[in-house]
């Protein structure tokens, strides 16, 4: 085994999925979280951060793993249509096109990306991570380390790597993930469950932290998306029933955070890199939005009544939108019915944005923040493959992918939905940016640290570099 | 002696040699194309009359096709048969349209066989897997003892009932044994063919689909098939592109997967 000394470098990062940068600047202010409010005292700053566009945790999680964007890593969300026909595919680490940051430390040489291409030749001996509990590394792939895939991870066999992790994963009983389904019979039970999964997950990081040698740990929190999926309108509302327990949610994750943070710096000590990163943030739900209901009432979306899913897609179909806000022509060349020629694209993506551009909520106000066009944000060969068009909603309009609704507008029974402009990241306050960072573009710090001589330019341990 | 002959004595074999160090035995009958091939390799093994139990899990949302050809075999062949329902369960409504998947066949399926062995004493099941038909049966043996301690014994790791993921069968000290791990799918119904095997008619193209492999209705989708007779369906495997291992174990991780996705309000 390898033995630790003082000088080594280690990176520990904490990924809490779905953690809004306002509502735990709030919860430091409001004191929820003392320790936090310590660690950013001690040399750590606290930022806004714009997630992945669409702002899912597949993509999210996906770039900043890749430190890519969806153009270069393929990934644009937990679902797409297989090539040439409507049959739904679920996209997996199999599908990642760029390699993740801990294949390129641990001189993995399979896949490779404009990041690969900068620091795979400066990183100078594999380093090894344990990756825990990330979504979007299912199924477990070998890499140099201990990887624990997270959501939408199915099989605990096929979720690790190496399978000698297996018995004593066994041994606490881990659970992959909370069972959502639950939340809809019995809310209070549910919210139970959550703490039990939370115990599970910081159990196993602990365990994976003083047990095994590494030089990064990478381990995610997922229960605090759920948190927010059915609880957010508990997070500032202490008249709800469950405002208590959310909070104590966050005190939980605050604890846990200082243990590991004291460890690291206990053992390591300053040469050590801490960040903490959520992947979106959250928002409360006015109204969910059907985008194919309103593309069928607009005569863009013309479905069959049977059929699964995309099957239903008729011939007369110009567009479709696969969750949450992407938008697809429905291209001649590209789909088994498809109706729409090259010569008709520009003017048709005109007329969708214009209308779906136009959608009002109840008080008329507007429902859709921005409309991508895929040149606009995706770059490399992937982008082929892009939606057309990816709107962004304002807070509180939540886009949904549905093809089976009556109606524009609906209600379920999330309280809360993701938001791209309000992640966070926690990060040493000699990083600096000069804009609000993204989330593709952290990665690069942690390549960075682990090389001779920082290149290009001094970003790192130079006091104050320039974020991209 | 031809292949199929050399395979039948192989698992003959191991079926008597189950029955001689196990007299608690059962074999498990999902009704299925595999677990009737093994039943039919049972009773040749004892000359027409199967010594042991036969048990069939029933989640009570089998087939009625499935029902009606376990009862006739039952009487033609003269079982004893055994039948394994979570009474419990059944009674508070479980099933794949309440509450997960996952649970239904975790109480339906594993609870129930559960039940079943703890009920009868069981010391020994007799199962019809297949080594070709799941990655993680690819180091599978033909008798595969159950550690009680917890054990990662990769060489002698059990297999997954059904495939089932995440939950497992709780560790009961039991020895599992595959008579016919070593038969393909092309194997089976070649056997079938031979033997002029009854199999239930699900497997058959009916308006240009059939199933590949059964269960419950409710999660059985068919295949798009021509096949209308066993010569058609062998004909149809050894030409197919997917194999029935691809298609089933990714079926059913799509439909989890789909599953927790709509959980979360995708799709």
């Amino acid at each position: 085994m390898k033995k630790f000394s003082e000088k080594e470098k280690k990176v520990l990062i904490v990924g809490i999925d779905g953690v809004p940068y306002s509502l735990l600047n709030a919860y430091i202010k409001k004191d929820v979280m003392p320790n936090l409010k310590k660690i950013l005292s001690q040399g750590f700053r606290l930022h806004q951060m714009n997630a992945s566009i669409p702002d899912i945790s597949s993509v999210s999680w996906t770039s900043f793993n890749t430190g890519v964007n969806p153009g270069e890593h393929g990934i644009y969300g937990f679902t797409d249509l297989k090539p040439d026909s409507y049959s739904l595919s679920f996209p997996n680490l199999g599908d990642v096109k760029a390699p993740p940051f801990w294949d390129i430390l641990g001189k993995k040489n399979r896949k490779t990306s404009t990041l690969f291409q900068t620091y795979y030749p400066r990183i100078a001996h594999p380093y090894r991570s344990i990756i825990f509990n990330v979504p979007h590394t299912y199924p477990a792939s070998s890499m140099n380390g201990i990887l624990i895939s997270g959501f939408v991870a199915i099989d605990l066999k096929k979720a690790i790597f190496p399978e000698s992790v297996y018995p004593y994963l066994r041994s606490i009983n881990y659970l992959i993930d909370v069972e959502a389904e639950k939340a809809r019979e019995d809310k209070g039970t549910f919210m139970q469950n959550l703490f039990e999964c939370l115990e599970i997950r910081k159990k196993a990081i602990s365990h994976f932290f003083e047990e095994e040698s590494w030089d990064l740990l990478f381990a995610c929190i997922t229960e605090s998306d759920r948190l927010h999926h059915f609880f957010f309108d508990a997070s500032e509302d202490e008249e709800n029933p469950y405002y208590e327990s959310f909070l104590r949610f966050y005190v939980e994750l605050d604890k846990f955070v200082k243990d590991l943070y004291d460890q690291f710096i206990q053992r390591w000590g300053e040469e050590g890199f801490f960040m903490i990163l959520s992947d979106h943030g959250f928002a409360p739900v006015k109204k969910e939005v059907y985008l194919n209901r309103f593309l069928e009432e607009k005569g863009f979306l013309v479905l069959k009544k049977d059929g699964n899913f995309y099957e239903r897609i008729e011939e007369g179909t110009k567009a479709f939108d696969m969750d949450p806000g992407r938008i697809y022509l429905h291209d001649q060349d590209r789909y088994p019915r498809g109706a729409v020629t090259k010569e008709e694209r520009l003017n048709l993506l005109k007329e969708i944005k214009e209308a779906i551009g136009s959608l009002k909520g109840d008080s008329g106000e507007k429902v859709i923040e921005k409309i991508y066009e895929k040149e606009e944000i995706y770059h490399g060969p992937y982008s082929l493959v892009a939606p057309d068009l990816v709107c962004l909603p304002k807070d509180g309009y939540d886009l949904k992918g549905s093809l089976e609704k009556k109606e524009i507008f609906g209600q379920n029974i999330f309280t809360g939905m993701h938001t791209w402009h309000d992640a966070f990241c926690l990060l040493p306050e000699k990083i600096t940016f000069s804009e609000k960072p993204f989330i593709q573009n952290l990665t690069e710090y942690i390549l960075q640290y682990f090389t001779p001589s920082p290149f290009p330019s001094p970003r790192w341990g130079e006091g104050g570099g320039e974020g991209k | 002696m031809d292949h199929l002959t050399r395979l039948e004595n192989k698992s003959i074999y191991i079926i008597r040699e189950a029955y001689y160090q196990f007299k608690d035995i059962a074999m498990l009958w999902s009704v299925g194309k595999d677990s009737t091939t093994l039943l039919w390799l049972c009773r040749k093994a004892f000359f027409g009359h199967v010594p042991f139990p036969i048990i069939h899990i029933d989640t009570s949302y089998k087939f009625p096709e499935m029902y009606r050809f376990r009862d006739e075999r039952a009487k033609e062949w003269n079982l004893r048969l055994l039948i394994g329902r979570n009474e419990g369960k059944l009674e508070e409504g479980m099933g794949p349209g309440q509450g997960s998947k996952l649970d239904c066949c975790n109480e339906l399926k594993t609870n129930a066989l559960k039940m079943v062995i703890k009920k009868y004493n069981l010391k020994a099941i007799l199962l019809g897997i297949r080594r070709d038909e799941h990655g993680i049966r690819a180091k599978e043996r033909y008798f595969s003892p159950r550690d009680s301690q917890f054990k990662w014994d990769y060489e002698n790791q059990p297999a997954e009932l059904w495939d089932q993921y995440q939950s497992m069968v709780e560790e009961e000290e039991h020895f599992r044994i595959h008579p016919i791990l070593h038969f393909t799918e092309l194997d089976v119904w070649s056997y079938v063919k031979r033997e002029g095997l009854p199999i239930v008619p699900l497997y058959f193209s009916k308006e240009g689909k059939r199933f590949r492999s059964i269960g419950c209705v409710p999660c059985c989708s068919p295949i798009d098939s021509n096949a209308q007779t066993i010569d058609e369906i062998v004909e149809e495997i050894r030409t197919s592109k997917t194999s029935e291992r691809a298609g089933r174990a990714q079926d059913k991780e799509n439909i989890y997967t789909m599953q927790k996705l709509r959980a979360l309000g995708y799709m």
